[in-house]
């Protein structure tokens, strides 16, 4: 098989807030960007977000995320930024060569960079009946009722009291389902107080240090058996929709693919590729941003995206590398109090620890 | 949940809140958010050690606007105003139910766990109909639950408490790769007494992860099995091969148009 190969300048895969931050830096320096993604919007994460972000103001935080959304899609089109939308990316080969899954054909690009920004995919837990119908991602959920405006049943049972799966059990009651409870083996809400507490005064209650046993139901799901881890008490709740919240992990096989060195850290998910703080990977020239590198928050991704695409825009000579460091240094600065609470200390930890190797 | 959030306390709102509406908030934890502060226009909001400071209310110069009170992501402010006197009080909270509550008519206040407070007044409904808002409602409530509440409900029916059951003896087997067809029995055993000790290995051993959905079902179970069950000190979980096409794609596509 031989395919033409288009020659690009800097290649951004994922138009979630980290791609669409990082084609818009380096755009406006000047580069010729291109950014693709699989979906037939851009947004990413942002476009299924219907409830107001917590974050900085200064990221668009109060705001819905589908309006955060369009706001940066909005900004990288007035700089001219070619966006690709329903194309997956396929590979990222060792010759730097870029397979891309277009609407109309496969086609292969050489990007003189390229930054990943593909995001995180949703954690799964195995289980008796896991497979029953019924038993889906909180992601899964989510894009049912945001996106296709489906309820997928009628009484939910949440696994994971993180604030993914608050929000998303605040939302499928938004949608018109009951939820029955959120389940964790934690024995504290991992999520923050304010998510927590909007789901908890609709009567929703949270069962702390509870574990899940097993999902019933002859065709789909029927009920839930949950135990106490304490005492080993058994509690049956009728439900036919259990949705996990368990976590997410980076999406970086693309950048496995291109041998960039991989790095396992519990905190930030799972495997990541290494980067510095810089988003450099241990391959030139690509570059890495978001929940890609580490799952974190959105306003975190925005200025993981900006650094990546000023490393980019200075590797590709759009930058000098005095003007890229000065403008990587203020924006590390707002990286460093948006992870300044409690619930990042692990997170900075973990990313302070690739920094250093 | 105590009654302080920054440098002020309640008891400060409490006692202002005699002159008209003033800012409740309920948000103590060091979190990186901070749209209450940017949104008063009074400066009555103040965020003292950068974006992860919890916020802290000047009561002395709320009006009582309720800006901050819709734009917050945490639907974490109230109003509170006893300004109306007779033992009432006004509590204003953000709505974004369905419930149908009307202007005029009742509804239950409740408190921060979904307990029934009182039933009270509705005496303002803003921000209704317009897509994309956050609704602010207005409940009369006796004065002594003014600090309490923090939701509105039309006449729900409360859930009930789930069924205690007797514990289940045996735990059934069941398939933990769907398409390769490998229960979790079998997947324990080869971790446990394989000599497996990167992922990689174990894939291709147990075959787990390498059907159809490549993976897409079962990688991240497969690893966290994997974590748990392998002793730490000689596994390999950082050696990772991708190959493409990490999403599916049609033969036809790859081979040109005669596939
Ligand atoms: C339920 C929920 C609620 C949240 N609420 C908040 C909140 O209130 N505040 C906040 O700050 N954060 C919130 N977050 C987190 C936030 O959404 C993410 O941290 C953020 O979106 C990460 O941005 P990203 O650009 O790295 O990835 P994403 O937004 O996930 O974007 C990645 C993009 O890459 C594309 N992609 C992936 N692989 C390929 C491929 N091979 N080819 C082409 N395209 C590809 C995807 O289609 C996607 O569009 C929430 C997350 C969830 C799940
Ligand atoms: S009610 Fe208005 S004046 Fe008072 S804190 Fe909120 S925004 Fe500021
Ligand atoms: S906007 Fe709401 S959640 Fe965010 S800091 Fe202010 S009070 Fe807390």
């Amino acid at each position: 098989m031989s395919l033409p190969c288009e020659q690009l300048d800097l290649l951004v895969i994922g138009a979630g807030p980290a791609g669409l931050c990082a084609a818009y830096e380096a755009a406006a320096v000047g580069c010729r960007v291109t950014i693709v993604d699989e979906n037939d919007k851009a947004g990413g994460q942002l476009s299924k977000q219907i409830h107001r972000f917590f974050g900085s103001s200064h990221h668009g935080a109060g705001k819905r995320g589908i309006e955060i959304a369009e706001e940066l899609f909005g900004d990288c089109l007035k700089l001219g930024v070619d966006v690709r939308l329903s194309s997956s990316v396929l590979g990222l080969f060792s010759n730097g060569e870029v397979m891309i899954d277009a609407p109309t054909q496969l086609c292969l690009v050489n990007p003189g960079a390229v930054i990943v920004a593909t995001g995180a995919s949703e954690k799964s837990l195995a289980f008796p009946g896991w497979t029953l119908p019924g038993v889906m991602g909180a992601g899964a959920a989510q894009t049912l009722i945001n996106i296709h405006r489906i309820l997928p049943g009628s009484r939910v049972l949440m696994v994971g009291s993180g604030n993914v799966g608050l929000i998303v059990s605040y939302q499928l009651l938004q949608a018109g389902a009951e939820v029955v409870g959120v389940v964790d083996t934690a024995g504290s809400i991992s999520g923050y107080q304010v998510h927590a507490g909007r789901v908890r005064r609709e009567g929703i209650p949270v069962y702390l240090g509870h574990r899940l046993l097993s999902a019933r139901g002859s065709t789909g799901l029927e009920e839930v058996l949950v135990e106490a881890i304490e005492d080993g008490t058994v509690k049956r709740f009728e439900a036919d929709v259990l949705c996990l919240a368990v976590g997410m992990s980076p999406l970086c096989d693309l950048a496995a693919m291109r041998d960039c060195r991989m790095v396992y850290e519990d905190a930030l998910g799972g495997l990541v590729p290494w980067h510095g703080a810089d988003m450099r990977t241990s391959q030139s020239p690509v570059y890495i941003a978001g929940d890609a590198s580490g799952v974190e928050e959105a306003s975190v991704a925005m200025e993981e995206g900006r650094i990546a695409g000023i490393s980019a825009a200075e590797d590709l000579g759009s930058l000098n590398s005095g003007e890229a460091a000065e403008r990587r240094a203020a924006i590390a600065k707002r990286l460093d109090e948006l992870r300044a609470g409690p619930h990042s200390r692990g997170k900075l930890a973990a990313k302070e620890r690739l920094y250093a190797r | 949940m105590q009654g302080k959030t920054g440098s002020e306390s309640w008891q400060e709102v409490w006692d202002k809140s005699v002159n008209g509406p003033r800012a409740l908030i309920d948000c103590w934890q060091e979190i990186p958010c901070d749209p209450c502060q940017e949104a008063c226009a009074q400066g009555s909001i103040v965020l003292s050690s950068g974006i992860c400071a919890p916020p802290a209310l000047h009561a002395e110069t709320c009006n009582g606007c309720g800006k901050c009170v819709a734009i917050c992501p945490g639907m974490a402010i109230f109003l509170v105003d006893r300004s109306i006197g007779s033992g009432l009080a006004r509590v204003t909270v953000p709505y974004e139910m369905r419930d149908e509550i009307r202007l005029g008519g009742e509804a239950w206040a409740v408190d921060g766990e979904g307990n029934y407070l009182a039933e009270g007044r509705i005496t303002r409904v803003s921000g209704a109909g317009r897509p994309g808002r956050t609704m602010l409602l207005t409940i009369e409530v006796p004065e002594e639950w003014a600090l309490k509440v923090r939701g509105v409900r039309g006449r729900r029916k409360l859930l009930e408490e789930p069924e205690e059951v007797e514990a289940i003896e045996a735990v059934e087997d069941f398939a933990f790769c769907r398409c390769e067809e490998i229960d979790y029995s079998r997947l324990r055993e080869i971790i446990t007494q394989g000599e497996f000790r990167s992922l990689p290995a174990l894939r291709r051993f147990s075959r787990a992860g390498l059907g159809y959905c490549q993976g897409r079902f079962c990688q991240s179970i497969l690893r966290s099995q994997f974590l748990a069950d392998c002793p730490e000190e000689d596994r390999e979980v950082e050696s990772f091969r991708v190959r493409a096409p990490v999403r599916p794609v049609k033969l036809s596509r790859l081979g040109g148009e005669d596939g």
